[in-house]
């Protein structure tokens, strides 16, 4: 039990991390899509 | 702790929404001693942090290329410095989503791979005898306080003292604070004790670091468990993520530098272009001064842990000052100097702690854990439940800490930094008869840059007060 637990302790980090890693690049995929068909810097 | 920042950003954007440093916001709300003693320990804090990247950067050269620890730190030092050099927070900005990308993918790869590499559930069975019972201890209180609570009231500082997560607050449109710092506090949080899962796994397959130098460990545990092509992504991933920060922390220096030191004090009528030169020059100053600092290979986590104590002393009162009209710009300065003078001999055990002094320092101690639970809970949920929040937390945790904690030098030097500034700032502002119009802040802080500003804006508009009168 407790070696199911550590596991999951140690690999929930990188499946946390890649949810955040997706939300960021769908977020300025978004932008930088929006700011290419309004014709102005993404900055 | 960057999730507690964000309710104060909101105020701090309400209050300032032209300034590009919290201590130009501070220039504006008290005057010149508290806007530079805030830059100042902004200076202090960016010149460490750059110095911490270039050692961690050295460090994974070292080990992971036939180059040395100093030709590492040169080669990134310069890196960064070029980039950033030539298009500065752009630059800044336009390099952080590819490293974000990079630190992110550092995490989510990187850590089942060696996890599974070597020998994934079965090395906490085979491993367990190479802990200590304090290291098996998931609840250890040895841990905590030595490590976990230091770096926790370490980073509640460091949205205040840090410029690099400052200017954030001042360049994140308005509308996406929460989400931004929602996101950030889940990324940051995910991948830092993600990072730190390298360290438990070391610790159950019997690893040392090299030298017993723990910013070795890491580099360290890849390349014992990673192969040639994995192991360069993570070389690549693990730099840009570092450079991520040291150019973060260039772009903030020579903000403080163009806006608190030229700009309200050098300057009687700032020039956009005398202001670009000071920046620059400030990132090569700053980039010298990292190297230096650099070579001295100290412990990363120990220098952070230091600098954000050291910003403790700033957060109620820079903080107080958004929120109060009765604070003066005597009470800022007198209550940071004051904890900074308690701070530095605690943290560095310059004088015995036995007797009464320890007991002295163990209630300012716990004055300092309500202080950091009310500042956290007042972001919130206003004032009321901050008074009552901190109250409790200072109580319940009084019988724990008297007697006790002093031993623990870090984490006491970081609390009694927020007790003393809190409570000398308090005692010499709430008899004030000082009562600020917030809205004068708004009016003395200036836009450097007027052409992209609306165009029935004169250029005398957006100057600020101190550069009309001195145009008069």
């Amino acid at each position: 039990m407790e070696t199911i637990l550590l596991t999951v302790y140690v690999l929930i980090w990188p499946v946390i991390v890649a949810g955040v890693l997706w939300t960021v690049c769908r977020g300025f995929f978004k932008d930088w899509s929006e700011s290419r068909k309004a014709g102005r810097n993404i900055i | 702790m960057i999730l507690f920042i964000y309710p104060f950003g909101k105020r701090i954007r309400a209050v300032a929404p032209k300034a590009h440093t919290l201590a130009e916001v501070m220039h504006a709300r008290h005057g010149r001693s508290s806007q530079l003693m805030l830059a100042g320990s902004n200076i202090v804090g960016s010149v460490i942090s750059l110095t911490s990247n270039f050692i961690a950067g050295g460090a994974l050269v070292a080990l992971l290329s036939p180059f040395s620890f100093g030709q590492g730190v040169l080669a990134v030092a310069v890196g960064v410095l070029m980039y950033t050099l030539w298009s500065g927070f752009r630059a800044s900005v336009l390099t952080d989503f590819a490293q974000v990308v990079a630190m992110l993918g550092a995490v989510a790869i990187i850590i089942p791979v060696v996890f599974f590499a070597a020998g994934g559930p079965g090395m906490f069975t085979q491993g367990a005898g190479n802990l200590t019972p304090e290291q098996s201890n998931f609840f250890s209180s040895d841990a905590f306080l030595n490590q976990g609570a230091p770096y926790i009231a370490a980073v509640l500082a460091y949205a205040i003292g840090n410029q690099t997560i400052a200017q954030r607050l001042f360049a994140v449109r308005e509308d996406l604070i929460k989400k931004t710092f929602v996101t950030a506090t889940v990324g940051y949080g995910a991948t830092v004790i993600g990072i730190g899962m390298i360290g438990v796994m070391a610790l159950y397959l019997g690893i040392s670091p090299t030298g017993g130098d723990v910013n070795n460990l890491i580099p360290q545990m890849a390349s014992t468990y990673l192969g040639p092509v994995l192991l360069s992504l993570f070389f690549v991933m693990i730099l840009g993520a570092l450079s991520s920060t040291a150019d973060s922390d260039l772009s903030a220096l020579s903000s403080i530098m163009m806006a608190d030191v030229y700009g309200k004090n050098i300057a009687t009528k700032p020039n956009p272009k005398t202001m670009l030169l000071v920046g620059r020059i400030t990132m090569i100053v700053a980039t010298a001064a990292a190297l230096i600092f650099a070579s001295q290979q100290m412990d990363i986590l120990d220098l952070l842990v230091f600098v954000g104590a050291l910003w403790g002393a700033l957060v109620f009162p820079v903080i107080a000052s958004f929120y109060w009209n009765k604070v003066t710009n005597r009470a800022f300065t007198t209550s940071v100097v004051v904890a900074l003078a308690v701070f530095i001999p605690v943290r560095f055990s310059w004088f015995s702690m036995d007797g009464v002094t320890g007991i002295l320092f163990d209630i300012l101690s716990a004055a300092g854990i309500g202080i950091v639970l009310g500042l956290m809970v007042f972001g919130f949920f206003g004032l009321k439940p901050a008074k009552i929040a901190g109250a409790v937390a200072a109580l319940a945790s009084a019988p724990f800490v008297i007697g006790f904690l002093h031993d623990y030098t870090v984490l006491t030097g970081s609390l009694v930094a927020y007790a003393v500034s809190t409570i000398v700032c308090y005692l010499m502002s709430v008899r004030s008869k000082q009562d600020f119009d917030f809205a004068l802040i708004k009016q003395r802080i200036g836009d450097y840059d007027p052409v992209a500003d609306d165009a029935s804006n004169t250029p005398d508009d957006d100057l600020d007060g101190a550069t009309l009168s001195a145009r008069k």
